[in-house]
């Protein structure tokens, strides 16, 4: 059955610590054949071919000798993935050759590894179709991409803790419900890990960041203030529009009319976290579509 | 020339047995003659006859399956003779067929070698493989396949296998010919259709359990049965249409109205029945051949060619090209329009086809109003990539039938939405997942707190 693959969710941190996984690393899989598609594992066990991206796009390049190639930054709330599309990637490069950046957008692309010398490991997305998207599918991408990296997390502690490998492994999780897929790359990934306690560590905190940094509008705010940072932005707004405004103007201008400059610091930085606004230079922000 | 293939026959052997009753040294001797190099006919022979062969069970099999090991119990076996079709050179030969049970299901099988066993005998075949026959799997035990009887195996008794297993509607499939089950009636209708040139009578409708749907279909009538009526069935037979079960009942099914107090016992009612299920992950999708009203959700991750307007045949509705229909000739298509799309959300994908109705809900535009588009941009695909714009790595949740194909899962929805859920409450969920912060977060946190909710 040639089956699609399916467009795993990661988030930039854990897909840059991807490393390529050797069809001889699996001895005891079914689907070996020339058909197999090149795969990637990441340290807590994921292995993915596709993966489905959403976040912002903040940088786009055209590069290649005859200006044929795009390469663009797509940043998510732990890091940034860099996202390549050439004459084969028709669809994406016609998208990248129109997109106005900073936007949001949803991609979906093939996960490529480049290793020029031992030690120096390049992992990139080779995009295959993009669309811009508003901020609420981003938002619920970050809580997809959390759940699912979570749901592999614990399954990574689990079989930590437990000290079971091999067989052993594969007996607990099939008891535990915990798919074949992952369950293999698990065991392969707890070979090759030398301190994978350090990245669980990591992961948890940026994870834990990204989720909080999320606006989600939900209304738990204190009501004066939330209007008050919805003046913020509705101001940063006003001033910057999409070319970006000075940082220093911008509060003191905000000062001027009656809001803490303590508050003034804390949206923007929330802002920036949350993916949305950026610096295109130090001192400027610019608010994301 | 021996000392060089003999550790290649020792692993034959090792692999497929004794090559010398199945003929297998003779196709390596054979190879050899070719010149084909030990180490690579080696390989080509395992491959043939399925050294590393997967030991599988009724219930596992699907279509187009090769080279695997089962074991079964013959619950029926029966033969054919093969007239040979005019020239060829062979005889007269034969077909086996009957049906193969384990504790797991039973399955149809034909073997164009004898059995070496007969009804009630165990026997194991390796090298076996699958077809689709009639809308069913159906084992295959061809020429390369090996084939022995098991005296004493632990598999049930004829008598427990051949008899109608109770079971609930999520684990019935193509494993099943005959089955019985407590469900209520979510949904009735009578029609009318022609049997054998006979007008006749038949209901149809939905059964419900706490595990599931399925379709049923009855050719006699029910006495005191209604939408709400929870009923037992046994011996129902089961068939299969486009890969989706459905419960028969047929004369010789037995049904009952269950009784109230009885009722109370089962782990469903007609309330809880009759909700609307619950989205799961495409990965449990995959994980059965067929599933009957379920709904999930996933991002749009590629709209797929062919979306947009199309012309169907008037007579057939098939798609048409180019004005002509493959069946029908050069035909006045009528327009319509669809869209399928790849529904992924990261546990699976899901190819997924919307017909006009739902196509015209989610893109925002009706038939007419597409064509407009068509008719303005000058072009074929301005609809299709208006689609695509629109669509691509949007959220979308769909209830509907899905059915595996050799080509992964398609799915035909019934409804579409954008799925509105909480964001906020996953968020504290999974915030209590990961757990306190430990040292080297408390002071990155208290810099963003208050930057999107407060969570504390």
């Amino acid at each position: 059955m040639l089956k699609r693959e399916v467009a795993k969710r990661v988030f930039a941190r854990e897909f840059e610590a991807c490393r390529e996984l050797e069809k001889s690393a699996r001895p005891d899989s079914e689907a070996l054949d020339l058909k197999t598609p090149n795969l990637l594992i990441s340290p807590l066990g994921l292995i993915l071919n596709r993966i489905f991206v959403v976040g912002v796009i903040t940088e786009l390049d055209s590069i290649g000798t005859q200006n044929d190639m795009w390469k663009a930054r797509i940043v998510d709330p732990t890091g940034a993935f860099t996202v390549y599309a050439g004459q084969y990637q028709l669809e994406a490069s016609i998208f990248f050759s129109t997109v106005q950046i900073p936007a949001f957008i949803a991609l979906t692309g093939k996960a490529r590894i480049y290793e020029p010398e031992p030690g120096s490991v390049f992992v990139s997305i080779r995009a295959e179709e993009a669309n811009v998207v508003d901020e609420e599918i981003r938002n619920r991408w970050v809580v997809d991409a959390a759940e699912q990296t979570i749901d592999r997390l614990e399954a990574f502690s689990d079989a930590l803790a437990s000290g079971y490998r091999g067989e052993k492994l594969r007996e607990y999780f099939l008891e535990k419900g915990i798919s074949s897929e992952l369950t293999e790359g698990i065991s392969i990934a707890l070979e090759r890990e030398r301190a994978p306690q350090e990245f669980v560590k990591l992961l948890r905190a940026s994870i834990r960041e990204g989720l909080k940094s999320l606006d989600l509008d939900s209304g738990n705010n204190a009501g004066a203030h939330a209007d008050q940072k919805e003046f913020v932005l509705e101001l940063l707004r006003d001033m910057g529009g999409n070319r970006g405004v000075d940082y220093a103007a911008f509060v003191d201008t905000a000062v001027s009319r009656g809001i803490p400059e303590e508050l003034v610091e804390e949206v923007v930085r929330s802002l920036l976290a949350g993916g949305q606004c950026y610096e295109p230079r130090i001192g400027i922000i610019r608010l994301v579509g | 020339m021996d000392e060089k293939i003999a550790p290649h026959l020792e692993e034959l052997t090792r692999a497929l047995g004794d090559l010398e009753k199945t003929g297998i040294r003779a196709e390596f001797e054979k190879l050899l003659a070719f010149r084909v190099p030990p180490e690579v006919a080696k390989e080509s022979l395992l491959r043939k006859f399925g050294g590393k062969s997967k030991v599988l069970k009724v219930k596992d099999l699907s279509g187009n399956l090769k080279s695997f090991e089962i074991t079964g119990r013959v619950l029926d076996l029966g033969e054919k003779s093969i007239r040979p079709q005019d020239g060829a050179q062979e005889g007269p030969s034969k077909l086996y067929t009957g049906i193969l049970a384990d504790e797991t299901g039973s399955v149809m099988f034909s073997s164009w070698k004898e059995l070496p066993g007969s009804t009630g005998d165990v026997i194991n075949i390796r090298n076996a493989y699958t077809r689709i026959w009639q809308n069913r799997v159906r084992l295959s035990i061809g020429e390369q396949s090996l084939m022995s009887k098991i005296p004493d195996s632990p598999l049930p008794s004829l008598s427990e296998l051949s008899g109608s297993q109770t079971k609930k509607l999520i684990d019935i499939g193509a494993a099943d010919f005959s089955v019985g089950t407590a469900a209520c009636v979510l949904q009735l209708s009578h029609r009318e259709v022609l049997v054998r040139g006979r007008q006749s009578r038949v209901i149809s409708g939905v059964l419900a359990d706490e595990t599931g749907r399925l379709p049923f279909t009855a050719w006699i009538e029910l006495p005191g049965i209604d939408i709400g009526s929870i009923i037992r069935i046994e011996g129902a037979q089961v068939r299969m249409f486009r890969g989706m079960p459905s419960v028969n009942i047929l004369n010789g099914t037995k049904f009952s109205p269950v009784k109230p107090e009885e009722a109370g016992k089962l782990a469903f009612t007609f309330e809880s029945t009759g909700k609307d299920p619950d989205p799961i992950r495409i990965e449990e999708i995959d994980s059965r051949d067929s599933m009957f009203d379920v709904a999930t959700a996933g991002n749009v991750v590629s709209v797929r060619p062919g979306s947009g307007i199309i012309s169907r045949c008037p007579e057939c509705s098939r798609v048409i090209q180019k004005a002509s229909c493959r069946a029908h000739g050069k035909v006045e298509g009528i327009r319509d329009m669809r869209i399928k799309a790849v529904l992924d959300d990261g546990t699976g994908s899901l190819s997924v086809m919307f017909p006009r109705e739902l196509a015209e809900i989610i893109y925002g535009k009706t038939l007419e109003e597409a064509e407009q588009l068509m008719i303005s941009d000058i072009s074929k695909d301005a609809v299709y990539e208006d689609l695509r714009r629109f669509l691509t790595g949007r959220y979308l949740a769909v209830r509907g039938n899905s059915s595996k194909s050799e080509y992964g899962i398609s799915f035909v929805a019934e409804k579409a939405w954008v799925p509105e859920e909480d964001l906020a409450v996953r968020v504290v969920k999974l915030l209590h997942r990961l757990g306190p912060a430990e040292e080297d977060g408390q002071e990155r946190n208290s810099q963003v707190s208050g930057g999107g909710i407060d969570l504390a």
